[in-house]
Order: C-alpha cells, then sequence, then structure tokens
C-alpha cells in the first residue's frame, strides 16, 4: 500500500501494560527518547499533533448510551496517545512508525490514513450515485 | 469520576461498518442529525475539529518496527473510525456530550478519555524515582 493522501496520516500508540515492568532508568530513557522523537518530527514538519491520553476513561454505548468503566490501565490494545501525520504516502508513515521507541517493549503502533470526508457521507455519495444510474 | 481537566477529553468512535446496513433515507437523516450535532458543539466553542479514519491501515511492532500486518479494521466492532477532541473541563460533561452522539442510536461506541497533561510515561518515572528514594532512606 503506497496511496497518496493528502490528509495525513494518524498513529495510533497500543499498549498500556508494557510500562509496569520497566526500571526507573529504562522508563527514563524510553520517555526522552519519545520526547525527542516527536520533537525532530515536529521540526520537520512530519507531526502536527499529539497527545498522550490518562490512562482512564469511559465508554459511552448503544442506543440506552449505557455509561461503563473501560479497562484502559494494563490493557494490551488500550490506546495511550496519537500523532497526527503530515506525510504524504502511507509508505513514509510506516517508516515513521517503525521508529517508535516503545516497539522494543511491545507497543503497537497503528497506522491509519485520515479520511477526507466522514466514511458515511461517501457510503451517501455512492448510494446517490447507484440511484441515478 | 468528575475530575477537572483543562487538556480536555478525547472521544474515540469505535465501530465496524454499521452504516453500510442503513436505507438511503436513514443515511441521509443520521449525517443531517450528525452535521448539527457537531456545529452546535463547535458553535457553543465545546469541540475542536475532528477526523475520521479510513478503514485500511497497518499496526507496527517488534524491535524496530520489524513487523507490519496490514490491518482489517473494516469488519471489527472494536476498531476506531474517527474521533473528536472536546474542550470541556469535567468528565461528566463530557460524558454527557457522547451521549447525545447521533450514530449510538446504530451501534458502536464512544471512548471517552482524559486528554494527558503531560506523558503518563513522565509520571510512572517519577513516581519510580520515589519509591526508589524511600525504599534508600
Amino acid at each position: 500500500m503506497n496511496t497518496q493522501n493528502q490528509n495525513g496520516y494518524m498513529l495510533l500508540f497500543r499498549g498500556n501494560d508494557w510500562l509496569k515492568n520497566l526500571s526507573s532508568e529504562e522508563k527514563q530513557k524510553v520517555t526522552d527518547q519519545w520526547m525527542a522523537w516527536f520533537r525532530r518530527l515536529t521540526n520537520e514538519g512530519k507531526a502536527i499533533a499529539g497527545n498522550p491520553l490518562e490512562r482512564e476513561g469511559k465508554i459511552v454505548s448503544g442506543k440506552n448510551r449505557v455509561v461503563s468503566d473501560g479497562p484502559f490501565a494494563e490493557s494490551k490494545e488500550a490506546i495511550g496517545g496519537y500523532f497526527l501525520l503530515d506525510v504524504a504516502n502511507f509508505d513514509d508513515a510506516v517508516a515513521i512508525a517503525r521508529e517508535c521507541p516503545g516497539l522494543p517493549y511491545g507497543v503497537q503502533v497503528e497506522v491509519r490514513p485520515v479520511a477526507a470526508e466522514c466514511p458515511v457521507a461517501s457510503e451517501l455519495k455512492q448510494k446517490a450515485q447507484f440511484a441515478n444510474a | 469520576m468528575n475530575t477537572q481537566n483543562h487538556n480536555g477529553y478525547m472521544l474515540l468512535y469505535r465501530s465496524d461498518e454499521w452504516y453500510n446496513k442503513l436505507s438511503h433515507a436513514e443515511l441521509q437523516k443520521l449525517m443531517n442529525q450528525n452535521k448539527a450535532w457537531i456545529e452546535s458543539l463547535t458553535a457553543q466553542g465545546k469541540a475542536k475539529p475532528g477526523r475520521a479514519l479510513e478503514r485500511r491501515g497497518a499496526i507496527v511492532s517488534g524491535s524496530n518496527g520489524r513487523f507490519v500486518i496490514d490491518g482489517p479494521f473494516a469488519e471489527s466492532k472494536e476498531a476506531i473510525g474517527g474521533y473528536l477532541v472536546l474542550d470541556v473541563e469535567t468528565m461528566d460533561e463530557a460524558i454527557s456530550i457522547a451521549q447525545t452522539s447521533p450514530g449510538l442510536a446504530y451501534g458502536g461506541s464512544i471512548e471517552v478519555r482524559p486528554v494527558a497533561d503531560e506523558c503518563p510515561l513522565d509520571v510512572r518515572e517519577r513516581e519510580l524515582a520515589r519509591e526508589e528514594q524511600l525504599a534508600t532512606v
């Protein structure tokens, strides 16, 4: 997949359980590396936003809009933060994802193209086209 | 949980492609509701621009990112379809807003997460440093 995408790419960092096995020194090292990585990408104009998320939160779901606790603290799948990248193709985004300092410790980086418009809107247009054909 | 948080809250939309099951009319109605919902939140200064994510992508893992797997995100109920950042002060308000999302009536869920003031790595590092300090006293 090497499609051009002028809307950029999102990196979602998954896994919140890897930290607990690190020593204080290792943790400091990864933190410094991560911060330096983000600063470099920002200076190069490749990262336009990024935020860590707290290890807590809620999930709202269904017709009845039920609120429940999420397993955010020690989950392999939970999202710990994100970067928004301003790069033009998928390969560049994956190359940046591969630099993530958390990877050796088990972090997974999800690389997703940002959509030009809501996928629901695209779906609607396709249906309209089909209806008019 | 009603903690104050001046960094705002992130809504992560999780769902499969439920919208493929809707009729054109239903979809049109939902789109209009959704647009009005976001416009109203933006006008009140409560939402910053969000983004939708395409249903394709990859997962990078392992040392030096040696595993790159194309992700099938479309069918998964857990897949993230997009996000919105809310500029509100409390978890309760963020949850109330999430509950008014028009799409929820059709399935899926919304994860509500406080945006961190600083990286949790830093916080954890300080905790460990403190523990070590106490241990040596």
